[in-house]
């Protein structure tokens, strides 16, 4: 599903090259739950953006869903993050214009589906993250859970192969933060998501398949997640039901 | 939601800074139209105020610069298809020393007031007073009210130019027309006055005539200069409306200044929309990057940002160009053309192709200030965005 072979990355900060990635290989399953760990600069977000491709990596090969990034235009890169990707990020990032629905929306006016289409997909994405009665809120009116869900809600609406997290739990209290991690492992269990996420959050571990740890560029070492070595149901307190 | 409706979500989100950009790109829009009505108004402003058979004849030197014998009175009232003529003689008195010449006074034959300027429609009872009355004086009806004067009345003059000669009319009637300031008396009372200073009025500015077909315009003025060639003073014939827009001349020089500052103030408020749609920009980059993330590409981008200035802009241009139309029209509607209060601003009308017109500068104005900063947020990498914004 996501293959890196021999993956560099430098940036130049004036007269100064910085190396974000270096030679780094990595291949994900297609419906995995995977992690990407490590300190602050070690490369797991620019690892993130070329894998969803937002960015080209400066050496090495990145294929995804069957194409290779480095070979794609800007503007096939980005028709292929709408078709392929989808995208959350820390600090929820809904325009705070629209409402959760329209938010939702979003991706889809890159389609060629009709206005009722597109509102229907989109209460249904919120109804899969518990929010279908708060579709017409807009996001000041929301808790920093609920519009992570919309966010998530969003990255799914165009049913996407690859759900792309960037700190997702990051700005959450605790709670929050174990039930946006457990539907994105749902999203992964029940819809066949392949799911990457870069986390800080310990708690994270439990949640995923595998676990990559990057340090200073390079890939450190990959670990299995709680989800493939207990194969247990997650505690009560995080397992939630989804509203499909 | 459409994408018309993210647009104009995204102009609402800052609704003062929209309110006062679209109002400063409205006000200008306004103006830019009604400059833009500058030089048909004039010419109806002409059309209006001249006769098509009306002709005046000065000293080729100029109006100012010199007498014609007043014998070429008679000489032109002689000649075929000459239906009246009338000596126009400036007195240039004050009404009140402070004001200065405030209307023009000028001494005529009363006979021929009725026939050259016909078009007036004074009232025949009148034009007979006047003639009766050697004192009378027939005044416009701008000048009456301006003064609150009525018929009756005794008004005095005085005129710096006779020697500070003080002569004292009686009011006979008006020249029912709003847009005619002149205060109208007897050439034989002036004659009189100045007589009575040993002096002698042989001369006249200006003669006014008027001819029986509008075919005859052009050949009489051409008779008129070339009876008087040779004599001591040479004629310049012209047409009412060629007269008028002589004395117009500064007023269209004004007009050119006028349109150059709008179209000054034109490109100020495209700097003004476009530093706006900048700032919209700058603040909103971490949304641009989330779109761009979840799959807009840099077209869409650009046409999001560019599509809303435009949108700003063209709306606006709608308000002050619609503004422009109504307010010329409430004004022609209520001054029919002429009113004391607006003078001939109600002449300058605002046409359906000024108002297109004013739609498509606005339009414009919006697409050149939303092009830079919308090209400067289109061509911004992504990843690059996303690193700085998170």
């Amino acid at each position: 599903m996501i293959q890196l072979e021999d993956v560099s990355r430098v940036y130049r900060r004036g007269a100064d090259e910085v190396r974000a990635l270096d030679h780094v290989s990595l291949s994900i399953e297609r419906g995995r739950f995977v992690a990407l760990m490590g300190p602050s600069g070690s490369g797991k977000s620019t690892l993130l953006h070329l894998l969803a491709g937002l960015d080209r990596p400066s050496e090495g090969r990145v294929t995804v869903a069957g194409r290779v990034l480095n070979e794609l235009s800007e503007d096939e890169l980005a028709s292929f993050r709408a078709q392929h990707v989808g995208f959350i990020f820390q600090f929820f990032n809904l325009i705070p214009v629209l409402s959760a629905r329209e938010n939702v929306e979003l991706p889809l006016l890159l389609t060629k589906l009709g206005k009722a289409d597109r509102r229907e997909r989109a209460n249904t994405a919120l109804r899969v993250v518990g929010l279908g009665e708060r579709a017409e809120h807009m996001p000041g009116e929301m808790s920093g859970g609920e519009q992570q869900r919309v966010a998530i809600a969003r990255a799914i609406v165009s049913d996407p192969e690859i759900v792309v997290a960037d700190e997702p739990t990051g700005d959450l209290d605790a709670k929050n933060a174990a039930e946006i991690l457990a539907l994105l492992r749902d999203l992964r269990r029940e819809f066949g998501k392949t799911v990457v996420m870069v986390t800080h959050d310990a708690r994270g571990e439990q949640f995923v398949d595998e676990i990559h740890h990057l340090d200073k560029g390079l890939l450190d070492r990959t670990v299995p997640g709680g989800a493939q070595v207990s194969r247990s149901e997650p505690k009560a307190s995080e397992d939630r039901q989804v509203g499909a | 939601m459409s994408w018309t409706a993210f647009l104009w979500r995204n102009l609402a989100r800052n609704k003062l800074r929209s309110a006062l950009t679209g109002s400063a790109i409205a006000l200008a829009i306004a103006l830019v139209c009604f400059l833009a009505t500058m030089p048909e108004g004039l010419e109806r402003l002409l059309d209006s105020v001249a006769a098509n058979t009306r002709i005046v004849v000065h000293d080729s030197a100029g109006v100012a610069y010199d007498w014609m014998p007043y014998a070429y009175v008679e000489k032109i009232r002689a000649m075929r298809g000459v239906v009246g003529a009338a000596s126009w003689t400036w007195f240039g008195g004050a009404y009140r020393s402070e004001e200065g010449v405030s209307f023009p006074n000028m001494a005529v034959e009363p006979d021929a007031v009725g026939v050259v300027w016909a078009d007036w429609h004074i009232d025949p009872a009148v034009l007979a007073e006047f003639a009766r009355r050697r004192d009378g004086a027939v005044v416009g009806r701008g000048t009456m009210e301006r003064y609150r004067w009525k018929v009756g009345d005794q008004v005095t003059l005085q005129a710096e130019g006779y020697g500070r000669m003080a002569l004292t009319f009686t009011i006979v009637g008006e020249i029912p027309l709003q847009r005619a300031p002149h205060f109208l008396f007897q050439r034989e009372y002036l004659e009189q006055a100045m007589a009575a200073r040993k002096w002698h009025l042989d001369g006249t500015g200006m003669i006014w005539l008027r001819v029986d077909d509008p075919a005859r315009v052009d050949p009489l003025m051409r008779e008129i200069d070339d009876t008087f060639r040779n004599s001591e003073a040479q004629t310049a014939s012209e047409t009412e409306k060629s007269f008028f827009r002589s004395q117009f001349s500064a007023l269209e020089g004004l007009a050119l200044l006028i349109t150059i500052v709008a179209a000054l103030l034109a490109v100020c408020i495209v700097f003004i929309a476009a530093n706006t749609a900048s700032m919209t920009v700058r603040e909103r980059m971490r949304e641009i990057a989330i779109l761009k993330a979840i799959g807009f590409s840099r077209r869409q981008v650009f046409a999001m940002l560019i599509g809303e200035a435009t949108l700003l802009a063209t709306l606006a241009g709608a308000l002050g160009a619609g503004a422009s139309l109504g307010l010329s029209r409430l004004a022609r509607a209520a001054s029919g053309g002429w009113n004391a209060q607006l003078g001939p601003l109600s002449w300058f009308i605002v046409t359906n192709t000024i108002l297109v017109e004013g739609l498509f500068l606005a339009f414009f104005v919006g697409l050149i200030s939303g092009v830079v900063p919308s090209l400067g947020a289109a061509r911004r990498g992504v990843a690059e965005t996303l690193r700085e914004v998170f």
